[in-house]
């Protein structure tokens, strides 16, 4: 494939020192049709630091980090990232930024029709100048760290889902990103490549000093990489900030809500079905 | 140039008119970087879209000849006018029937295939995974093919009218007691060059609406696998449906008001 020429400026730009903001979301808001997804959320990424966003299945989790990396645009409220406001950005000044970021998507997100390699090459080959050796040798070292290393000719399709996974987040580190955002990095992973998985995003921060935003509702390995949590609700608090702090912090919240949720329990505030009165009316068609 | 480019690639939204910004956008920008039109990718497609539908579009073509010189060999017979069947079968083809009907067959082969293809990309977030890496998709996915359609219809059509036209002598040599070398003047000195160059605008213009509602219908699919299929076929259905009002638009602005 031939090399594009480096299309965008990423011009000068600020090196974030360790505590220091990295990306500060104010009021967001989001709303589809007549429901409200998220609601008021406020929060602030201090550089270095693995934050993970966590929540039951359809409380916002994934809407919210879409709209971290600007792939959808908040009904209202602000997202300053690396200092700028992402919100008002044209499509433009939001490449720039999307330069000085790592996406992992859930299930990968790799282009079908390129080989392992191809997929993990590619944005090396779009925004650097980098001889096309040293591109060969970056994918090797991107596929040793998550373990694939002999794969890069084959195909996605030949591979598991989790095995896709990791390719997925071996593209997501090509560029050595300032933040990496993954969504779900270890769901449907084993064990042992769950702890892999963890020590990676473990690494990219704590040793090259990146940040790391991870959306994951698997509490084994969200207290072993977190270092603040952010917990949003469902149902009644759908879409608002139930907790927010450190791993300890969040085991001694006293909030049933939370604590449901960490400890995994069926019965609880977060409700999975209707009270009965409540489907009462709804059977009869009075709710 | 570099302002106009930039006004172009600022556009927001997703509508058909938008994604034409887009396209004609890095189009300008590779008047000045030739490398941003990814010429190995074009390459590829121009392979995929246009050389892989010679097979097919060489036997329509063939049989639309054969079609042409059967039924005109019916009335103008009995007027005794056989003489004329040649200037009306290179006519139809260049004019009209070859133009309209490879740009159908690509339709149905090609530009499905693109709307299918950037559908299925859609609904695997690699769509999203190439803006998130700062990739434009317009730039990476739809130039290429855009490029390749717009170049190899029109030698279709070429093509397509040279076959038609062989077609043609095939059943006035084989059953009308024509030479070849009667055949072969008529056919070639009936038309003007205009002739063949109307029909060469009108393929342009049938690509350039063939691969903008492919990629369009593609790039907006929506709800998984059902989505993808309701593209495919809007993408068939609203190409046909424009190339022939764009056919019947352009016949009366060829061969009526200039």
């Amino acid at each position: 494939m031939s090399r594009a020429p480096r299309q965008i400026n990423s011009g000068p730009k600020k090196i974030f020192q360790p505590g220091e903001v990295i990306l500060e979301v104010r009021d967001l808001t989001m709303v589809f049709g007549d429901r409200r997804v998220l609601d008021n959320i406020r929060f602030q990424v201090r550089a270095g630091e693995t934050f993970v966003i966590m929540g039951g299945s359809g409380c916002g989790k994934t809407t919210l980090l879409r709209c971290l990396i600007g792939a959808q645009k908040p009904t209202s409220g602000s997202i300053h990232l690396f200092g700028e406001d992402i919100t008002r950005m044209d499509p433009i000044e939001m490449d720039r930024i999307r330069l000085r970021f790592g996406m992992n998507f859930q299930f990968g997100a790799l282009f079908q029709s390129m080989t392992v390699g191809e997929n993990i090459a590619l944005p090396l080959q779009e925004h650097s100048e980098v001889d096309p050796s040293l591109i060969e040798m970056i994918v090797k070292m991107k596929l040793e760290l998550v373990g694939l290393t002999g794969f890069e000719t084959f195909m996605p399709s030949a591979l598991s889902g989790g095995m896709r996974k990791r390719v997925g987040l071996a593209r997501a580190m090509a560029l050595d990103p300032e933040i990496l955002f993954s969504d779900e990095p270890t769901s449907g992973l084993d064990p042992v490549m769950t702890a892999v998985v963890d020590q990676l995003t473990l690494d990219s921060t704590r040793k090259i000093g990146a940040t790391a935003v991870v959306v994951s509702h698997d509490m084994t390995s969200v207290f072993r990489i977190a270092t603040r949590i952010l917990m949003i609700g469902n149902g009644p608090r759908q879409g608002q900030v139930v907790a927010e702090g450190t791993p300890e912090e969040i085991r001694k919240n006293p909030d049933p809500f939370l604590q449901q949720f960490v400890k995994g329990e069926a019965d609880g505030p977060i409700p999975l079905r209707m009270a009965q009165d409540d489907y009462l009316k709804h059977l009869l068609g009075d709710g | 140039m570099k302002f106009i480019v930039n006004a172009l690639r600022r556009v927001e939204g997703d509508s058909y008119v938008t994604l034409n910004a887009r396209i004609y956008s890095f189009l300008l920008w590779g008047l000045t970087n030739p490398k941003v039109l990814s010429p190995a990718h074009t390459l590829r497609q121009m392979i995929r879209i246009g050389v892989e539908a010679l097979p097919m579009a060489s036997l329509v073509a063939l049989s639309v000849g054969f079609i042409l010189a059967m039924q005109a060999s019916t009335e103008l017979g009995k007027l005794g006018a056989n003489s004329f069947i040649p200037d009306l079968v290179s006519l139809s083809l260049l004019r009209e029937l070859g133009p309209l009907l490879i740009a159908i067959i690509v339709v149905g082969r090609s530009g499905s295939a693109v709307a299918a293809e950037l559908g299925t990309m859609k609904v695997n977030e690699e769509i999203e995974a190439l803006k998130v890496m700062a990739i434009s998709p317009v730039r990476f996915l739809v130039i290429p093919r855009y490029l390749a359609l717009m170049i190899m219809l029109p030698i279709l059509t070429v093509f397509g009218n040279c076959v038609g036209l062989a077609g043609g002598w095939a059943v006035c040599v084989g059953t009308l007691d024509m030479t070849s070398s009667f055949y072969i003047t008529h056919a070639v000195q009936r038309p003007e060059v205009w002739d063949l160059y109307s029909g060469l605008i009108k393929s342009a213009v049938f690509a350039h609406l063939i691969i903008t509602i492919a990629c369009y219908q593609g790039l907006g699919v929506t709800g998984g696998a059902e989505g993808v299929g309701r593209a495919t076929t809007a993408s068939v259905v609203y190409s046909i449906l424009w190339i022939i009002i764009a056919d019947a638009a352009l016949t009366g602005l060829f061969f009526f008001a200039l």
